[in-house]
């Protein structure tokens, strides 16, 4: 084998690296229409009517669609009693479900098309989380045959021997685990196109899928035509995870769309509907016990799982079984015993993930694992080489191993990650974990899972076109069909083409989902190229005679060495049409059985591939941070045919993996998402993550093609346990709920060392209303004002705008500006409320033109900073001397941003409270009486902690935080006199300013002295780039003796505009301060003056420990050597 | 409607759009240069990086009135980052490849900027300057690993190419 078990670029590395892969966004069909969807601003409402009438006379629009244009009970097949229609039918059940469509020439028409349809809602009360669900005075979701009110679906597993195993066991240890919901976050976002012929009756469809077969299935059944008439054609898939395992939830209704006007539609969903809308992973609650015998070996398995259904069951109920299984197929106890119950919540539903319900579960099995291993005294690698399948093993669900690497895994992980040594050398604050996972390489779900079709076409010219029905999302299947079929047939890989996706050209696949692409793709192709070739023997044979024939550099070879060209054979077949043969055939897998409808189970899958994944941590005791030092991630997968590729997935899900142990979360309130974007969702960026290092063990699996075993979805399962073990390993508290964010540790450190801080507001009258305003909250009032709905996010568009001016002169500049007017600087932020239509202006004002306003002016007395000037071109000037500045800098948002982002606009930017950027209709959205909904939502991370009024949110500014440590002064200019504000006056409020909206900031002036003193900068936040949770500034005169002078110690994120500490600067005036006496004097005056939301308490203790960091960096820069500070 | 002229991988364009219409749109819309993506619109994702006057810019949050310079895209670059790519290619460093126009583009950038001198700082530089560069799919290490073996190369740093 040649090309099998190499490291072959992937088929398309030339057009993928170079922007010419085309997804279905590159599409430009002639005569396409762009669509928008109507979606519900309801969590649960009865719809009374729908008047489309007015929306379809708009201009532009060509065709406007609801439920009654599908026929009477079309609904999603997926799994379960069917109760999704792709429209809403009578009732909706999340904010965000497709109510109507509206195909026009434009988008904007098509926007302004839906805002046009007229929807009388009767509102219900929505159970919102499944304690909720379960317990709450809700009328049901559904009706289901459960009969119990929100639970769709109840299991009891019990495999093995329970009784048995608990007899046989001397110990147990258990506890409540809870995961989160987590978002695909494909960096495409969903597009599809859908054009019906009506010449060919037949709907053509461009859409990113992972499976279009399930894609021709399910629009074929809802438009209620034959499946020949839906045709899927070949895009680029802009990653899947999971999420395009299935159909989505649009490309019927643009299939139908396009039906009823005969042109080409697209749907483009924007990145905050792809994360308001789309599936996302599902929640589990999950209650476990493990019980053990004295030496560490597993007896038996005990749990109860809730499972957060969402609105609708899509694969709900099988999440929940694969999950159950995961705790059967791992280890050998002999007996289990969970119950599962699938809870009905007005939420997004959840939908296929990647791990699918495994990775929940193996965080509480590794978990307890740990828990074990701790009681026992037993290492934990030790204990789990105890507890390790072995091949030959059935294990309870059923699984048959022919292989199981996991001891293999074990072993290495533990060498890698240098366990002993580590183990050995206890560091503050540094800690070591491990966890392990299981996974099927496809699974038996449904008639036809188990067997993939393939087809070869053999040319004139010697190249070969492989056709195969399944999709590849990123995930590599076209270069492995590449490889063997260039192995097989003896060709050069780059004489190999593939074909995929193509409905009526591609022979029968379900998909690429359940880690069954290799498997699958592997063992279909090899079957038909070897079929291939042995016809081109035959027919070869015949010509050149010989024996042995074999296949090589492009011909048929014999033993006499005579040879004859592939394509020359090909031609020569009675098969053949015009020169080329083709040749289809069918693998069905012979190891795979369907699950047990009763006991759920059975040997699912041909093979089963295992991971170990061991990671050091640093955990900042004083911040709560967690830092991923080092991560090792090594997996069983049999043979790779592509190591590179291998290891591609592998690092993958480990990153993943990670951003669901420590950040990841969608968080909703009101039923309504609270950050669908980017900004707001914490996964990890480049420099959040360590080299994840990546290794394969095991033998080769005599079931897989090749002896290859599956990979895509194990590597996600371990992360979550491996970090939460290595966390317990460092600072000794276990977080069982994901993600494991500062706050939680935080809060369990304090808890653990019983210091919860209290801060009275007895002897702050001027307090008193606001808490009992809060209190009110509580007690229903947010329910009372909580009146108007929250904006849908997704049909938002910045609205059409005049023009952009670009003054040459400042008086020019200052003379255009107007109400509705608005300076415009590096667009970053400014250009973002306009698609939120937070702003709607007439025209905006380009700064960055304006002569005046750029620059970096020094004079004997000051620095001056023009206000245009980019924050890049700020660190670069005056980085070396202002290390302070620059240390800000460095950690707002990222590299392009800073180039773009002007200092004036950041200094300007709006509030970041992801309530009022997200759509909700608050009170300073929507003024009067409209709630603040920071009160009662997560306002754990970005919101004040001292000070907060009406509104909670903070000054978003970095750059502010850090000039008014400098008492910077802003030098603004108007149309009728020019005024200076020092910085510590400039804010008003949180992200509010006193500039008027005839004046502008023309500069910003730092006083030579100031720029003098010593300084430092340090911020806590969720990822690299991400806003302040809380950050600290401190600029001090020190002298040669130590002794502080002109102290400032400003705080940013914990108020509503950058708070200075005065009591404390005041304290360490004229001293030589020690960081206890420090201490002592800023948890005074923190105590004095916090007043914190119910759950962010925390970031007072986070603010001593920002500023801890921020002290020590001054101390030691202040008995450095001024050049050496230059240098850093 | 405006008329707005630019100046595009080495050519003059015109393109007509609204007032205040990203960049982004007026390269794929109107001048079909379909290499660069659109991930969030939001500025907050680098899918949609391109250059302008060599400085790398988010093309979905700059207005078409306001571009002033020389405007490269992806496809502009790919040809003299070929070693980039290919060493892209074979570290692993795409998969779906939809945030690889603006990863390419990005590096390609930060291939001509300063490089730290020691060795030891290096993979962190280059984490930093690439996290504006959302990749979901890879994890980064090879993104990275890429581009310091390309950096290497071009002889920025010292050291052999691993
Ligand atoms: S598309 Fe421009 S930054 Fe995301
Ligand atoms: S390769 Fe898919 S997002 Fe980067």
């Amino acid at each position: 084998m040649k090309h099998v078990g190499a490291r072959h670029r992937p088929i398309d590395w030339d057009q993928r690296s170079s922007g010419k892969v085309v997804y279905s966004g590159d599409l430009a069909l002639p005569g396409m229409l762009d669509c928008a969807m109507l979606r519900s601003p309801h969590s649960h409402a009865r719809i009374l009517s729908i008047d489309t009438s007015q929306a379809a006379m708009m201009p532009g629009v060509k065709a406007v669609a609801c439920v009654t244009d599908f026929a009477p009970g079309a609904r999603y097949i997926h799994e379960g009693e069917r109760d999704r229609a792709p429209f809403a039918d009578q009732v909706v059940r999340f904010i965000g479900q497709e109510v109507a469509a509206v195909a026009a020439d434009t988008r904007a028409q098509a926007q302004a098309a839906i805002r046009a349809i007229k929807v009388v809602y009767e509102p219900i009360d929505a159970p919102l989380n499944v304690d909720e669900s379960l317990g709450g005075p809700y009328q049901s979701l559904h009706e289901r045959p459960t009969h119990e009110p929100n639970v769709s679906r109840r299991v009891l597993r019990e495999w093995g021997d329970f009784a048995a195993g608990l007899a046989s066991s001397a110990l147990s240890v258990g506890g409540k685990f809870r995961t989160q919901r987590q978002a695909h976050v494909c960096m495409e976002t969903l597009i599809t196109i859908a054009h019906w012929r009506e010449d060919e009756k037949r709907l053509h469809v461009w859409t990113s899928t992972q499976a279009p077969y399930f894609i021709v299935k399910e629009v074929s059944q809802l438009l209620g035509l034959e499946k020949e008439q839906v045709v899927c054609h070949e895009v680029g898939v802009g990653g899947g995870f999971g999420a395009k395992s299935k159909i989505c939830d649009v490309e019927a209704i643009v299939g139908l769309l396009s039906r009823k006007c005969g042109r080409p539609v697209r749907m483009r969903l924007v990145r905050e509907e792809e994360f308001e809308t789309t599936k996302t992973r599902h929640p589990f609650h999950i209650n476990l016990k493990i019980h053990a015998d004295r030496d560490g070996l597993l007896q038996a398995i005990e749990g109860d799982i809730k499972v957060d259904n969402g609105a609708f069951n899509h694969s709900g109920a099988s999440v929940m079984g694969a999950g159950i299984k995961g705790l059967g197929m791992m280890y050998r106890p002999q007996g289990l015993k969970v119950a599962g119950a699938l809870v009905d919540t007005a939420i997004t539903p959840g939908g296929q993930y990647r791990g699918y319900g495994t990775t929940q579960t193996s965080f509480a099995l590794e978990s307890l694992v740990d828990e074990l291993a701790e009681k026992l005294k037993i290492d934990p690698i030790e204990l789990r080489l105890r507890n390790a399948n072995q091949p030959g093993d059935v294990t309870l669900v059923g699984a048959r191993l022919r292989t199981a690497g996991l001891a293999a895994c074990l072993r290495k992980a533990r060498d890698e990650i240098g366990w002993i040594s580590e183990k050995a050398s206890r560091k503050p604050g540094r800690g070591v974990g491990v966890a392990a996972a299981v996974h099927t390489s496809g699974s038996f779900t449904e008639p036809g899972s188990n067997r993939s079709d393939a087809a070869i076409d053999v040319y004139p010219d010697g190249h070969v076109r492989v056709r195969f029905g399944g999709a590849d999302a990123g995930t590599g299947q076209r270069t492995i069909m590449a490889q063997i079929a260039a192995d097989i047939l003896g060709v050069a890989f780059e004489r190999v083409e593939v074909l995929t996706m193509e409905s009526d050209r591609t022979p029968f696949d379900m998909g690429s989902w359940s880690s069954r692409g290799t498997h699958f793709a592997g063992h279909a192709v090899r079957v038909c190229a070897t079929e291939t070739a042995d016809r081109l023997k035959a027919i070869a044979a015949g010509q050149i005679g010989g024996s042995d024939l074999r296949l090589a550099d492009g011909c048929v070879v014999n033993d006499a060495g005579l040879s004859m060209p592939l394509g020359d054979a090909a031609r020569l077949s009675n098969e053949a049409v015009e020169g080329v043969l083709s040749v289809e055939t069918s693998y069905v897998d012979p190891h795979m059985e369907p699950a047990d409808k009763v006991t759920g189970r059975g040997n699912v899958s041909a093979s089963y591939n295992f991971g170990v994944h061991a990671a050091i941590v640093e955990v900042d005791r004083r911040t709560g941070a967690v830092k991923v030092i080092d991560y090792v991630a090594v997996h069983d997968v049999g043979q790779p045919i592509n190591p590179t590729l291998v290891e591609g997935q592998t690092i993958g899900g480990v990153a993943m993996g990670i951003g669901l142990a420590l950040g990841e979360e969608l968080i909703h309130e009101q039923g309504k998402m609270v950050n669908p974007a980017y900004i707001n969702y914490a996964m990890p960026r480049a420099a959040d993550l360590p080299r994840i290092r990546p290794y394969t063990v095991g033998d080769s699996d005599p079931n897989g093609p090749f002896g290859a075993k599956a990979i895509g979805e194990c590597s996600i399962n371990p992360p979550a346990a491996t970090i939460a073990n290595a966390v317990y390993d460092a600072i000794g508290v276990r977080i069982k709920d994901l993600p494991i964010t500062p706050d939680k540790i935080l809060d369990a450190l304090a808890e653990k060392e019983s210091r919860i801080r209290r801060f009275p507001i007895w002897n702050r009258p001027s307090r008193w209303w606001i808490e009992l305003v809060r209190r009110f909250y509580g007690m229903g009032l947010l329910k009372i004002l909580h009146t108007r709905n929250t904006i849908a996010v997704a049909t938002v568009d910045p609205a059409p705008m005049e023009s952009v001016l670009r003054p040459q002169k400042l008086t020019d500049a200052v003379a255009s500006l107007s109400p509705d007017i608005l300076p415009l600087g590096g667009g970053t932020d400014l250009n973002l409320q306009r698609r939120m239509r937070m702003i709607e202006p007439r025209a905006l004002v380009a700064m960055k033109t304006v002569p005046e306003l750029s620059g970096i002016t020094r004079t004997p007395e000051y620095i001056e900073v023009g206000a245009a000037t980019t924050l890049a071109k700020l660190q670069r000037a005056l980085g070396a001397d202002l290390p302070v500045l620059s240390e800000a800098i460095a950690t707002i948002a990222n590299p392009q941003v800073r180039e773009m982002a002007t200092v004036a606009g950041n200094l300007a930017q709006a509030k970041r409270c992801w309530f009022y950027r997200s759509g909700f209709n608050c009170y300073k959205r929507a003024g009067g009486l409209a709630p603040c909904y920071a009160i009662e939502g997560d306002h754990r991370f970005y919101h004040a902690a001292i000070d907060g009024h009406r509104c909670q949110a903070t000054t978003p500014s970095d750059l502010a935080t850090v000039l008014t440590a400098l008492d910077a002064e802003a030098m603004i200019v108007g149309k009728i006199d020019d005024r200076i504000v020092p910085m510590s006056s400039f804010y008003t409020g949180p992200g509010e300013t006193v500039l008027r909206n005839d004046e502008i900031i023309r500069a910003i002036r730092i006083s030579a002295s100031a720029s003098q003193r010593t300084g430092a900068f340090s911020k806590l936040r969720l990822w690299e780039g991400d806003f302040a949770i809380v950050s600290c500034a401190i600029s001090a005169s020190i002298d040669s003796s130590g002794v502080w002078r002109d102290v400032r110690i400003v705080l940013g994120g914990v108020a509503p505009i950058p708070w200075r500490a005065r009591a404390s600067e005041a304290r360490l005036e004229g001293r030589k301060p020690s960081w206890n006496y420090t201490r002592g004097a800023l948890e005074l005056e923190l105590e004095a003056h916090a007043h914190p939301l119910k759950r962010n308490g925390w970031k007072i203790e986070a603010a001593i420990g920002v500023v801890e960091q921020a002290f020590a960096l001054t101390q030691a820069r202040s008995s450095a050597p001024r050049n050496l500070m230059a240098a850093e | 409607m405006a008329e707005f002229r630019l100046r595009v991988n080495g050519q003059d364009a015109v393109v007509d759009v609204p007032p205040a219409t990203p960049l982004l749109h007026a390269l794929r819309d109107e001048l079909g240069l379909r290499g660069t993506k659109e991930s969030c619109g939001r500025g907050e994702c680098g899918a949609c990086t391109v250059l302008v006057d060599g400085a790398p810019l988010l093309s979905c949050v700059l207005l078409v009135d306001e571009t002033v310079g020389e405007i490269r895209t992806i496809e502009g670059i790919a040809e003299e980052n070929l070693d980039l790519r290919e060493m892209f290619a074979d570290s692993g460093a795409f998969q779906c490849g939809f945030c690889t126009p603006g990863q390419i583009t990005r590096a390609s950038a930060l291939l001509q900027e300063d490089w730290p001198k020691d060795d030891k700082s290096i993979d962190s530089f280059v984490r930093l300057a690439m996290s504006g560069n959302i990749c979901r799919c890879t994890g980064y290490s090879g993104i990275i690993d890429a581009i310091i073996a390309t950096a290497r190369r071009r002889g920025k740093i010292p050291g052999h190419n691993r």
